[in-house]
């Protein structure tokens, strides 16, 4: 029998022959674990969660929750007997109930578990303290949200499937529920699907993120690895954390641009010398020094707050982004040149 | 095709509810595969033009008329503050309460020589010979008013619905692009109304189509009236279901046409992000006099008029009122109004919910087409039934050695509810399906996920969330219940009368003065009905 918390083994998904995910396997070791999947829309991981929740059957592999067949090609168990709850992207709370009665839906779920986790303390950390009284069409959608997962969480579920729990919450409280979320899904051991579109958010609540490209499953992993170590070129593109140019291995540690000269940095996959690869380049990677000779053109400047990023242009037209701190004092404008410290260092060099 | 493994238990009751409901519609259609009397070709070269261009000229001129009060009222309603608004928003609706062929009789005694017209001007004026000047509302004009006023209420209901949740966004967007308030109404108010407007015109033409009362007490020679002609003058039931069958084209043509000519227009507007209320216009001086006066006007012609003409007779000629059993009536009535209600919603629901958790498109297909039923006039659902159970005891009863089963459903209380129930399960099947397409899919969903089976998920959910449907529904079938006429003469058990029926057969003997306090019991029962639900008529 399986160890695994949750395993899933070759399942194709698929709502419609559009939108499908294909041989899909993945593993859930620990009851506990919290695991994001990340994808562009319409790629078919809400149709994953579906289908574990049991909404949607499956042809081909089979789905096992604590060594318990529950969809296979031949077996499927209905929903209502999981004990899955999945907290849908869109306001699919009760219209006839109010926000408190909607809650206690979720809280009349599996009452005499042990998971302890009282109404209130949900609807304080979910700042929902204001509304338990009001009807959904009374609320705004993002209120909906934090509704619907006060009730999902509140049912104690084996499973907890969040759909883009917060893509409606206001930034002011995303971060602090973000942090509480992550704290009570450890606490009480809720074993946790998110999907979302937030990189960030992927990377903070998961310890493992999946990242779902054209059709399928492109790369399991922590989320350090999944940023620093994109195993493909369409992860590297979906997370949009960099760029890739060609460049020649020169040495075991070394390659060569024909416009940013010699890169130093330990590469993560051997290739032989002499070979053209291409080279992911990331925001962080290159050095802004005024006086340096490698001057690039500034073609736009993004103001993020705690840095800039710069776009700079090269010699052969590639486009690079440069993070600078924000309390740099000198700030470049567009068209302006702006230094890039030579040699250039890569902590671990990534190609394809 | 059919999907094997969405078959449940509720799959399969939502399934036979549908054909049971779609026989008739079946029937009709057979009738092209069976011969007809020589009737059939006597009629070709005789009265069936005359029977068609009756029936469109019918129509067209209910359709019209339907169309600029039922239109008018509700736009006056929806978008104007005048005196009185807020009573009239209601009070229109009680239109509903009076049926063509009662409207049919108070026009004639109002109008008739020596009518009630006659009185009122002989009583101000002295003796004179104001027969020839008193106009004569009787043929089709006759038939055209008496439909139009009765059956306006579908299109006010609908369109002033579709008003009230038109967005104020949407008017300001008119005046931003320096739109006239003429050119705001033709160009953007009229047509995103359409699809109401037109949805209450559709119940509007399969209702005069399938008319019996009022063109039978005018002498009209419509398509309706030759069905019941083929097969009570000729007892050619074959041609009766082929006539039947040529109205159902004629609907379906109207649909169809309307459809076309939509192309892939959309008209929702969105509930939610975006809408914003109207704010109404405050008249003053002569426009608000005319604003009160045209809603005035039709609410009298409507309601009051037929109302006041029974209620008048009914004082004048008090022995009709003494020798009426009320409360039998009344009770008999009730005692169908309950019974149709119970089977009639309760099946609704189980179809509904049927073809919610299988997500069968063949079974959505068959209870589209089931429902069509609703065009069929009620003398062809009747003479259908009637065919349907004789055909099935003589058959398969018979060949079982069993006793007959005619007894049961001919001449008796179950055979007329279940008739009604196949007339009126449209409106029950619709009324429910509508309220189930406020409530997302998800929702049920959410509530599997929560552990709740699917029976639960019906009482725990669905029901709660559309109770106020099923009141709404309930009340609207009790209320064409009290008024229908042809099924229950045709189907009732003997010596069982109902307010229409009593005041029917005292219309059809010339006793109009008698049909008058029948008549004005039915109205005010419809009217208790409609009252009571007037808030939500207004608003769904």
């Amino acid at each position: 029998m399986s160890e695994n918390f949750l395993e899933i083994n070759n399942v194709t998904f698929a709502a419609s022959d559009k939108n499908k995910v294909s041989n899909v396997s993945l593993n859930i070791e620990n009851e506990g674990d919290v695991i994001c999947l990340l994808g562009p829309s319409g790629i078919g991981k809400t149709t994953i969660l579906r289908t574990i929740a049991g909404l949607e059957k499956i042809q081909a592999g089979k789905i096992v929750l604590k060594n318990k067949i529950i969809s296979s090609k031949d077996i499927h168990i209905e929903p209502e007997k999981r004990n899955i709850s999945l907290s849908f992207q869109d306001n699919c709370l009760f219209p006839h109930y109010n926000v408190i009665q909607n809650i206690e839906f979720g809280a009349a779920r599996n009452e005499k578990k042990k998971k302890n986790l009282s109404i209130e303390e949900v609807v304080k950390f979910l700042h929902l303290d204001h509304i338990v009284n009001k009807f959904p069409h009374e609320i705004s959608s993002g209120e909906a949200q934090r509704a619907s997962l006060a009730r999902s969480l509140l049912s104690k579920p084996d499973l907890l499937l969040l759909d883009e729990p917060l893509s409606n919450v206001d930034q002011s409280f995303k971060e602090e529920i973000q942090v509480k979320l992550k704290k009570i899904l450890s606490e009480l051991k809720i074993t946790t699907i998110i999907v979302t579109h937030d990189s960030y958010e992927a990377f903070y609540l998961g310890s493992k993120c999946g990242i779902i490209l054209n059709s399928q499953l492109r790369q399991y992993d922590d989320p350090y690895n999944v940023y620093h170590f994109p195993n493909s070129v369409e992860v590297v593109n979906f997370l949009n954390r960099g760029i890739l140019i060609p460049a020649k291995v020169t040495g075991e540690n070394s390659l060569e641009n024909e416009d940013l000269g010699t890169i130093k940095g330990n590469f993560i996959k051997r290739y032989p010398k002499g070979s053209h690869v291409q080279l992911l380049l990331q925001p962080e990677d290159l050095e802004h020094d005024d006086k340096s000779n490698l001057k690039l053109e500034v073609v736009d400047r993004k103001f993020r707050g705690t840095n800039f990023i710069y776009t700079l242009k090269t010699f052969s037209n590639l486009l690079i982004p440069v993070f600078v701190h924000s309390h740099h004092i000198h700030q470049h404008e567009v068209d302006e040149k702006f230094g890039i410290k030579r040699p250039i260092n890569i902590d671990h060099i990534v190609c394809f | 095709m059919i999907n094997y493994k969405k078959i449940n238990i509720w799959y399969l009751s939502s399934f036979l509810i549908s054909i049971i409901v779609a026989i008739p519609i079946v029937t009709v259609f057979t009738s092209f595969f069976e011969t007809t009397s020589n009737y059939s070709a006597i009629l070709k070269n005789t009265f069936l033009y005359e029977y068609i261009f009756n029936s469109i000229f019918l129509l067209l001129g209910v359709l019209i008329l339907t169309f600029f009060i039922g239109v008018g009222c509700a736009y006056v309603v929806s978008f104007y503050k005048f005196p009185g608004v807020n009573f009239f928003k209601w009070a229109l609706i009680l239109s509903f309460a009076i049926p063509a062929y009662i409207y049919a009789y108070s026009l004639t005694a109002f109008f008739e020589n020596f009518g009630t017209a006659f009185s009122i001007l002989k009583n101000i004026f002295g003796d004179g010979d104001y027969n020839s000047f008193i106009p004569k509302f009787d043929g089709m004009l006759g038939a055209i008013i008496s439909i139009s006023f009765s059956l306006f209420g579908y299109v006010y209901v609908l369109t002033r619905a579709s008003f009230h949740y038109q967005s104020q966004n949407l008017i300001e967007l008119g005046k931003n692009l320096g739109f006239s308030k003429r050119k705001s109404f033709f160009k953007i108010i009229l047509p995103s109304a359409r699809p109401a407007i037109v949805a209450g015109l559709s119940l509007v033409a399969m209702e005069t189509l399938s008319d019996f009362g009022s063109v039978s007490f005018f002498g009209l020679s419509t398509l309706t009236t030759g069905i019941y002609n083929a097969w009570i003058s000729f007892d050619d039931l074959t041609l009766a279901n082929r006539l039947a069958f040529y109205l159902l084209i004629f609907i379906l043509g109207l649909f169809v046409l309307e459809n076309f000519s939509r192309k892939k227009a959309q008209y929702h507007s969105p509930p939610k992000g975006g809408f914003k209320s109207k704010s109404l216009v405050l008249l003053r001086g002569k426009k608000s006099l005319l604003a009160f006066s045209f809603c005035f006007v039709v609410f009298f012609i409507s309601f009051l008029f037929p109302v006041l003409q029974m209620l008048y007779w009914t004082i004048i000629f008090p022995k009709h009122f003494i020798d009426l059993n009320v409360t039998e009536l009344f009770l008999n009535t009730m005692l169908l109004v309950f019974l149709s209600c119970c089977i009639l919603i309760f099946l609704a629901f189980i179809s509904n919910y049927g073809n919610r958790v299988s997500k069968s498109k063949f079974l959505e297909y068959l209870t589209t087409f089931s429902v069509s039923g609703y065009a069929i006039p009620g003398i062809i659902l009747a003479v259908a039934f009637i065919t349907f159970i004789s055909w099935f005891d003589n058959t398969v009863i018979s060949s079982f050695e069993m006793n007959s089963i005619k007894s049961i459903f001919i001449g008796s209380i179950l055979g007329l509810v279940c008739v009604y129930f196949i007339r009126f399960y449209s409106l029950a099947c619709n009324g429910i399906k509508s309220g189930y397409l406020k409530i997302n899919y998800s929702i049920d969903e959410s509530s599997y996920l929560l552990g709740y089976s699917k029976f639960k998920t019906f009482f725990k959910i669905h029901l709660p969330y559309l109770k106020n449907s099923i009141l709404l529904i309930s009340i609207l079938i009790a209320i064409e219940i009290i008024k229908e006429l042809p099924i229950t003469l045709i189907m009732r058990p003997f010596n069982f009368e109902t307010f229409a029926t009593t005041a029917y057969i005292f219309a059809s003997q010339d006793l109009l003065e008698a049909a008058a306090a029948p008549s004005l019991f039915l109205i005010l029962t419809s009217s208790v009905f409609i009252l009571v639900t007037s808030k939500y008529i207004i608003k769904d």
